[in-house]
């Protein structure tokens, strides 16, 4: 019985349709829903792609990175600059991805010949220089004031209001994020990023460059990041240095842990994570809010060590143990491919060579390599 | 090919939804919800004929939490007080209680919007919210959704500007008017002094440095003998000290929002020999935390400003504005905190008796109508103001509380200075 339902779950049309219902779904939902939904609905697309920026280099390459939301001040910073100063804005939005893309290049040329803990404190540095300095830069960044840059009203021609356009813009771009995202973890790059993060020497001795694939790695991850300050500036419309203060990477990184690391969804669930618990938490006890969200954390943690994206796994293999009867051996119960997290939790008879369809068989990865 | 013609089927259907669904979209015109000038007295979110809802978004967790608490503090317990006794009678006849919602922004621009966002269909005015960054982040979608958010703790003059911010008002004084009062106390003073200047290279240090020289831009007995900067992010300042004490002057402005630098400023001077009257911006004023830690002598003279009684200084302990303002806290904001640590635990609970007087003056129940009574407050002397202090919402350009009392420090507490010696 449960495995015929997986196998249904399974079938690429019925994951196809149901992308697609998802898509829909996704698109008529502003049309239908309160401003204030849509407005915490982009607001999570937001944080979803910071926190998908924040994947990339420590879920899936396994580097710690306590700067991401240095990348994401940045990315705020340059598209505001930009509006104001009256750039165009397909302009505005290139700057506010290669710039920080530049920046975290230069920093992770540095910074991936460190390993471990090292990075991590390189990192660090990132958003302390970048709140004095934010303050610092005035003429530029509007002081300790902060600046806002007010762009993103709908155009008359949309007919839109302005929450719907900006959900639109969110969901278009941070879904375009999500796509490419998803199709670099899935290839011969994803691929190298889960070798170098489960054993350097091993991914040495193939012919990837555990050097090279960090410092790619962290470059997009900032690049990502540029990208949800752009979205930041479009849904929230105002920055300040207190947007990329330090502990807000650390949010961040909680709400990563949360979702899942190293899993697509994970981000998103990230993202609805980091905007939705303090919400809840304001309408419990505004005065508990650090607590019950330490607490919530905590729950998570206990219960699903990998994260939320990790539930159907952890379902799939608890159904499985309840109706041993029936054999598993129609589909071995491995990670679907958008949560392919090579976790301890993912059960041992997923042999890398009698699938090929998901994790780095360590042969195709040699062929692909550069 | 089958796989193909589901998928199409699937997609049609999908399509025929999403057309049926947006036939019957959501019933809002262009995303403003402020159209209460069509309806002449048609009440405004957030109102009843029995009970008035106010938000509070600020820092209650996080590193401003403590200040933060106190803005809600006070104001929680000055409404607790009021709806205890019945409620406010307002304008239009109407007795209302006064609910207090409080959001926790962390100092975060981002939840401080979030929380306007999601509060402003059930909140009729946000107020008295701490920080300049997170009451800047929702200011222009107040404007554009025509939401009061009065009576602000920032010294941002951006917030008690009318044409910049027609529904907002500051309540705090701006940098300027501090240093203004001190500039006017040295002007009215006999003899000829030099002053020293050391600020903050921001927005904070130069609005102190612009109000106090503004004050002393006519006087003839007044002279600025040095004017020294210094970041924020310093961890000392010993060489502008050095720099400063070879002036000997014999007035030290001393602009600075960190305390530990102000306390080790105080300590280098000593040691270099420079003993000067002080001033000291009223955060950075602290008997216990800053002038004892460093062991100032009083007969130096330091001097700050303030407009609230403080309910620690031996002075105002039988006051019976401090005495009734220690129980209201005591029992109605126990949620918050009992101890008025922070000067904001004193200012919300003036803030709430300036947001009573709007509401007397208030004849109908819409946030247009609350906006025009609020800015026509004149000379209110809310409880805990300092003699010589009061609360004037007229003036454009300034924040509710414009006056301050330059006050100096008699080696316990704080008490009025009438004049410089």
């Amino acid at each position: 019985m449960g495995a015929q339902k997986t196998g249904l779950l399974r079938t690429p049309w019925f994951q196809l349709t149901l992308a697609l219902v998802a898509v829909v779904l996704l698109v008529v939902a502003p049309l239908l829903l309160p401003i204030p939904v849509n407005q915490t609905l982009a607001r999570i697309g937001v944080f979803a792609v910071a926190v998908l920026g924040l994947n990339v280099i420590m879920g899936y390459t396994g580097q710690v990175s306590l700067g991401q939301i240095f990348f994401l001040g940045l990315g705020a910073y340059v598209t505001a600059y930009g509006v104001e100063n009256g750039w165009n804005i397909a302009l505005v939005f290139l700057a506010a991805v290669v710039i920080p893309g530049v920046v975290g290049l230069i920093v992770a040329l540095a910074a991936a010949r460190l390993g471990g803990l090292a990075i991590a404190m390189v990192t660090i540095a990132l958003p302390i220089i970048g709140v004095p300095l934010a303050k610092r830069l005035s003429d530029v960044t509007g002081g300790s004031q902060g600046i806002s840059a007010r762009f993103s009203s709908a155009p008359d021609w949309t007919g839109l209001a302005n929450d719907q356009w900006q959900y639109y813009l969110v969901l278009a771009i941070g879904g375009i994020s999500f796509l490419l995202v998803f199709n670099l973890v899935r290839g011969k790059y994803g691929r190298a990023f889960r070798i170098v993060k489960e054993n350097e020497a091993v991914a040495g001795a193939m012919g990837i460059s555990p050097y090279r694939y960090k410092v790619l790695a962290f470059t997009i991850a900032s690049m990502v990041g540029g990208v949800s300050g752009f979205l930041y500036m479009v849904v929230v419309q105002y920055t300040s240095p207190e947007t990329l203060a330090f502990h807000h990477s650390i949010s961040l990184l909680a709400a990563m842990v949360v979702g899942g690391a190293g899993s697509i969804i994970g981000s998103l669930i990230g993202g609805i994570y980091y905007v939705l618990v303090p919400n809840f938490t304001n309408e419990v006890a505004p005065t508990l809010t650090s607590l019950i969200q330490g607490a919530i954390l905590l729950l998570v943690l206990f219960i699903l060590p990998g994260g939320i994206a990790s539930l159907p796994r952890v379902l799939r293999r608890w159904t499985g143990r309840s109706s041993r009867s029936s054999p598993p051996a129609s589909s071995p119960p491995e990670a679907s491919a958008p949560s392919s997290d090579p976790s301890p939790s993912t059960p041992p008879n997923t042999s890398p060579s009698t699938s090929s369809t998901t994790p780095p068989s360590t042969a195709s990865v040699k062929e692909d390599s550069p | 090919m089958i796989l193909k013609k589901k998928v199409l089927s699937a997609v049609a259907m999908g399509a025929v939804a999403a057309m049926a669904l947006s036939g019957c979209g959501r019933s809002d015109g262009g995303g403003s919800d402020g159209g209460g000038d069509g309806g002449g007295a048609a009440a405004s979110p957030g109102i009843t004929d029995e009970a008035i809802t106010l938000g509070v978004t600020t820092p209650l967790s996080g590193g401003t939490a403590g200040p933060g608490t106190c803005t809600v503090a006070g104001l929680a317990a000055y409404m607790g007080a009021a709806n205890e006794a019945g409620g406010i009678e307002f304008g239009d006849g109407k007795t209302r209680t006064v609910e207090i919602e409080a959001f926790d922004d962390t100092y975060d621009p981002q939840k401080a919007l979030s929380n306007f966002q999601q509060n402003q269909g059930d909140v009729f005015a946000f107020t008295s919210g701490l920080g300049t960054p997170t009451n800047r982040a929702y200011r222009e979608a107040a404007i554009d959704s025509e939401v009061p958010q009065v009576l602000v703790q920032t010294g941002d003059p951006i917030f008690s500007d009318q044409t910049e911010s027609p529904w907002q008002l500051g309540f705090v004084p701006i940098y300027q008017n501090e240093g203004e009062a001190f500039g006017e106390l040295l002007a009215g003073s006999d003899g000829d002094l030099t002053v020293a200047i050391l600020s903050q290279n921001d927005d904070y240090g130069e609005g102190y440095v612009e109000g106090f020289k503004e004050a002393i831009s006519g006087s003839e007995n007044i002279e600025i003998v040095s004017e020294l900067t210094y970041e924020a992010t310093d961890t000392s300042v010993d060489a502008q000290l050095t720099e400063l004490a070879g002036t000997d002057a014999d007035v030290f402005f001393n602009a600075m929002s960190i305390t530990p630098l102000v306390i080790s400023s105080i300590e280098k001077s000593r040691e270099l020999g420079w003993s000067p009257s002080w001033f000291l911006p009223s955060n950075t004023s602290s008997p216990v935390a800053i002038l004892e830690p460093a062991a100032a002598d009083a007969e130096d003279g330091f001097y700050s400003v303030s407009f609230a009684k403080a309910p620690q200084s031996p002075a105002f302990a039988e006051d019976e504005d401090v005495v009734t303002f220690l129980e209201n806290l005591e029992q109605y904001a126990a949620e918050y905190t009992t101890t008025p640590d922070f000067p904001h635990c004193m200012w919300s609970y003036m803030v709430g008796a300036t947001l009573e007087e709007a509401f007397k003056n208030m004849t109908e129940p819409t946030r247009e109508n609350f906006m025009e009574a609020l800015r026509s407050i004149e000379d209110l002397q809310a409880p805990l103001m300092l003699e010589g202090t009061s609360v004037n919402t007229t003036e454009d350009g300034q924040p509710a509380v414009s006056t301050v009392v330059v006050q100096k420090y008699n080696g316990q507490g704080y008490e009025t200075a009438e004049s410089f010696d």
